[in-house]
């Protein structure tokens, strides 16, 4: 059975109103850990299938084409409560030529002097896994679209633990470069993640300003993405004034993906703009509720799931940014977010966040002291309003979907 | 999954010439049915059909690893040649792909639809507002290992997991719901129970108090706990531990057992054998108080062998130590008798997730509500909060009266460990905790 065989099965089964998508990748793989070296190579492929019959949606997956017509099947003899079907876009792209995939780089070994030089040599580089890889997917539809596209990635996970007399501290920090891999900087991000939790020294001020480290700021950012997204907006929004005038907002993920999972072109959404929320994301069925066009972010994380609306590359900007050190010494008594000790807690219905962390005490815009851990909590609303500057050093990470963040410092923040 | 087993012992032989050498493949054949609910419609149906195969050949130190899409004789033969070339070995030779006949490999739930009318109309008495999401899975793996004999296991689960509008005394509130369980005649039955359990009416919750209290941990949560304090730390591939330091060490009362169990199918986590082909066994992870054995895989077995444990999300992913089921042994207080003994404090009797931090010992556990206990007495209804410790003070802390009766934890399904997430459960009777932190959630 082939994808015309497919698409064939489908158009008899649902006449204009089906999705046909294939993916295929190959990935090559070093985990390292003083123990073991593990090398992986892996092909896959997935075929996913979403059709309207007796005017309701159904979705099958599978990872080849007849055992996908046989999920098709199965997924039709349930009875799924009626919905519209999305308005399909068409168009038709071909793929260019595709090229083989190299093995990750072997940076073990650097990143273990790189992380005990960073820490003194309180922290070790406990595991490292760097996958280097290549996917190609292939979107059909009932209204003629025919598009393919080619996404390369090298990601990964760290590992580091970092040991005192009585104390230990474990982190596992996500990576993703779309350059050069760069060893230095992630070196201090593991250890100032891995030691600094050890100094058992708490916050010193109960109320301060707040400098957040990119990545801690892409973590909030990711965190308070659902804002954006189709649905009731929480009570507490006020449009006009979401955030600080500084601050922007943005989705790009052009220069990841000609288009998103639903086949729709990839476009630049600006979200707020000084500080006024402006837009909203979109994929195929939010677009049709709200009477919209999608705004290309129908989003597959995988070919087992169906396209769910999702933020792409979604990142804080500004039209006046400030170097890190300019916003490092505008801080006269705050807290320098370093590393998350948790991962963020946020309440968009309630109003409401807390973010654990660990990082440095500032005072007159001069390091103090590591800071073992604090707890900023307080209102989101009131988070957003007092952001008060944003800096040049934009970083993008996985989140699961990328989200990018530069220096972000807030004027005011609460603190336990 | 039809393989020729002769011809795969076959081409792995050369591979494991030495001692200490692993060589296996690994297929899994996987159907899903997911349905979603919401306010009593069935608003998605989705089906998923997977097959795929990896090869491992591991040597010292060294791991190649390769999986490829399908589970027929072709792609064993792919998943094979990649592994034999990475090895340096003479390559297979190339055959055209012996395609697996239609139907003899089809495994599937045809019972999907009928269980989707069964749960919507006890939906409809218990919960009729809510959001669900219903996964009927079933798994089989067959592994191919050199010197060893083929094995395949088969396993079939219920999971659901969302949120529904419940009455209580001060009107409606949101409740999150989870309910794991190997799929049985009687698994909709238990399903029904507790779901009308957890939509009884309650009172107005009050926030945590922040601070240390005394705890009790019922209705077998105290699973999760001992899962996230014992087994996690006894992984065998797990990191330096305050446990790793201490072994056979007494590190709580005597009374206490616990052990982790993957023979006990009628838990969400059991299994007849893992995903190496192995028979598991009881590893006694506390016994008598004192620590007790690791959890281990092939590649880090001793002499013994492994237990059992080596596990993995699916064919994509090469196999490590992990937990299955983590059973508590009974006491013989009776829960009048532990709510008098704890006196003040809080009862606890579900978590929504924990974690550990295996380096340092300490853990985080999120519960979705609370009793508050006064003077032996349920007193005040909690709300959402984060209990907290470290690994060796919270078990010194538990308290020689425990519960007599054991239950299933139905609440706890599933575990994520190194990006593979695996199912897991628990079973434990009523225990007691002096001095735990605790503080409200958001």
């Amino acid at each position: 059975m082939t994808g015309d065989d497919l698409k064939a099965l489908l158009a008899r089964r649902s006449p204009g109103q089906w999705e046909l998508y294939r993916k295929s990748a190959e990935t090559r793989e070093i985990d390292a850990s003083p123990a073991l070296e593990r090398t992986s190579w892996r092909r896959e492929e997935g075929w996913a299938a979403r059709w309207w019959e007796a005017d309701a949606p159904r979705f099958a997956a599978a990872s080849d084409p007849e055992s996908l017509a046989l999920a098709l099947a199965e997924a039709a003899r349930i009875a799924v409560a009626a919905e519209e079907p999305p308005a399909w876009p068409s168009k038709t792209v071909a793929l260019g030529q595709a090229s083989a995939v190299d093995a990750p780089p072997h940076l073990f070994e650097d990143l273990s002097r790189a992380v005990a030089a960073a820490s003194r040599g309180e922290a070790v580089l406990a595991g490292l896994s760097l996958r280097r890889g290549r996917a190609e997917e292939w979107i059909v539809n009932a209204a003629g679209l025919d598009v393919a596209q080619e996404q390369r990635l090298l990601d990964g996970v760290a590992l580091c633990v970092a040991r005192r007399p009585g104390r230990a501290r474990e982190v596992r920090v996500p990576l993703r470069w779309e350059t050069e891999p760069e060893v230095e900087t992630l070196a201090r991000r593991l250890s100032d993640a891995a030691t600094l939790p050890l100094s058992d020294r708490p916050a010193p001020f109960s109320s301060g300003q707040w400098l957040l480290d990119p990545a801690v700021g892409a973590a909030l950012l990711g965190a308070l993405a659902p804002l954006f997204l189709d649905g009731k907006p929480p009570r507490w929004i006020v449009r006009e004034k979401l955030a600080g005038p500084l601050v922007a907002v943005a989705d790009d993920a052009s220069r990841d993906a000609a288009f998103d999972g639903e086949g729709v072109a990839t476009r630049r959404m600006l979200l707020v703009e000084d500080g006024v929320l402006v837009g909203r994301l979109h994929d195929l069925s939010s677009a049709r509720r709200a009477g919209a066009s999608s705004t290309g972010h129908g989003v597959r994380p995988s070919f087992r799931v169906p396209p769910r609306l999702g933020p792409r590359r979604l990142f804080f900007e500004t039209k006046s940014p400030s170097p890190p050190a300019a916003l490092l010494s505008a801080i006269t008594k705050g807290l320098f977010a370093s590393a998350l000790t948790a991962p963020p807690r946020v309440d968009l219905a309630a109003d409401r966040y807390e973010i654990e962390f660990t990082g440095v005490s500032i005072v007159g815009g001069r390091a103090q002291g590591p800071v073992a851990g604090a707890r900023a909590r307080g209102r989101v609303s009131e988070l957003l309003r007092r952001i008060a500057g944003l800096s040049t050093d934009l970083q993008f990470f996985p989140a699961p979907f990328l989200v990018g963040s530069p220096t972000v410092y807030v004027e005011r923040a609460s603190f336990e | 999954m039809n393989w020729d087993d002769d011809s795969i012992h076959r081409w792995l032989e050369p591979l494991a010439g030495r001692e200490g050498d692993l060589a296996e493949v690994f297929g899994e054949a996987l159907t899903e049915t997911c349905l979603e609910w919401r306010d009593g419609e069935l608003r998605e149906a989705r089906v998923r059909r997977e097959h795929g195969t990896s090869a491992r050949w591991r040597r010292g130190q060294t791991e190649q690893f390769a999986s490829v899409a399908g589970s027929d004789d072709a792609a064993v033969r792919e998943a094979v040649r990649a592994l034999r070339a990475s090895a340096k070995r003479e390559p297979l030779p190339i055959r055209s792909a012996r395609g697996t006949p239609a139907g003899e490999t089809e495994i599937g739930f045809p019972a999907a639809d009928r269980a989707a009318k069964r749960l919507s109309a006890i939906f409809a008495r218990h919960a009729p507002r809510h959001a669900f999401t219903l996964r009927l899975r079933e798994c089989e793996r067959r592994v191919v290992s050199a010197g060893r004999p083929p094995s395949t296991s088969t396993r079939r689960l219920l999971s659901l997991e969302g949120r529904f509008t419940a009455a209580s005394r001060a009107g409606d509130e949101q409740r999150l719901f989870a309910f794991h369980a190997p799929m049985s005649d009687g698994a909709l039955d238990e399903l029904k129970t507790a779901l009308a359990a957890a939509s009884a009416p309650r009172d107005r919750a009050v926030p945590v108090p922040a601070g240390e209290a005394d705890a009790i941990l019922a209705g077998g949560c105290a699973a999760v706990l001992f899962h996230e304090v014992l087994a996690h730390p006894l992984e065998a591939d797990a990191g330096v531990s305050p446990l790793r330091a201490l072994p056979e060490a007494r590190v709580a009362v005597s009374d206490l057992e616990v052990v982790d169990d993957a023979r006990r199918l009628d838990l969400f986590g059991g299994y007849e054998r893992d995903d190496e082909g192995t028979a598991p066994r009881l590893v006694k992870l506390v016994a008598s108080g004192l620590v007790g054995s690791r959890l281990t895989d092939r590649t880090h077995a001793p002499a013994s062998g492994s237990t059992g444990h080596g596990r993995r999300s699916g064919p994509a992913e090469p196999p490590l130590p992990r937990s299955s089921n983590v059973v508590v042994s009974a006491g013989a207080t009776d829960p009048e008798e532990m709510l008098r003994r704890l006196g003040n404090g809080i009862w606890i009797d579900e978590f929504l997730g924990g974690s550990v931090e295996i380096a340092s010992g300490s853990f985080r556990l999120r519960f979705p509500r609370a009793r508050r206990v006064r003077r032996g007495r349920f007193a005040d209804e909690l709300g959402p909060g984060v209990l907290a410790g470290e690994l060796l003070p919270t078990l010194e802390a538990i308290e020689p009266a425990l519960g007599r009766e054991v239950h299933a934890c139905r609440s706890f399904g599933w575990c994520a460990r190194a990006g593979q997430v695996v199912p897991v459960g628990g079973a434990a009777p009523d225990i007691m905790i002096r001095r735990l932190a605790i503080r409200p959630e958001l």
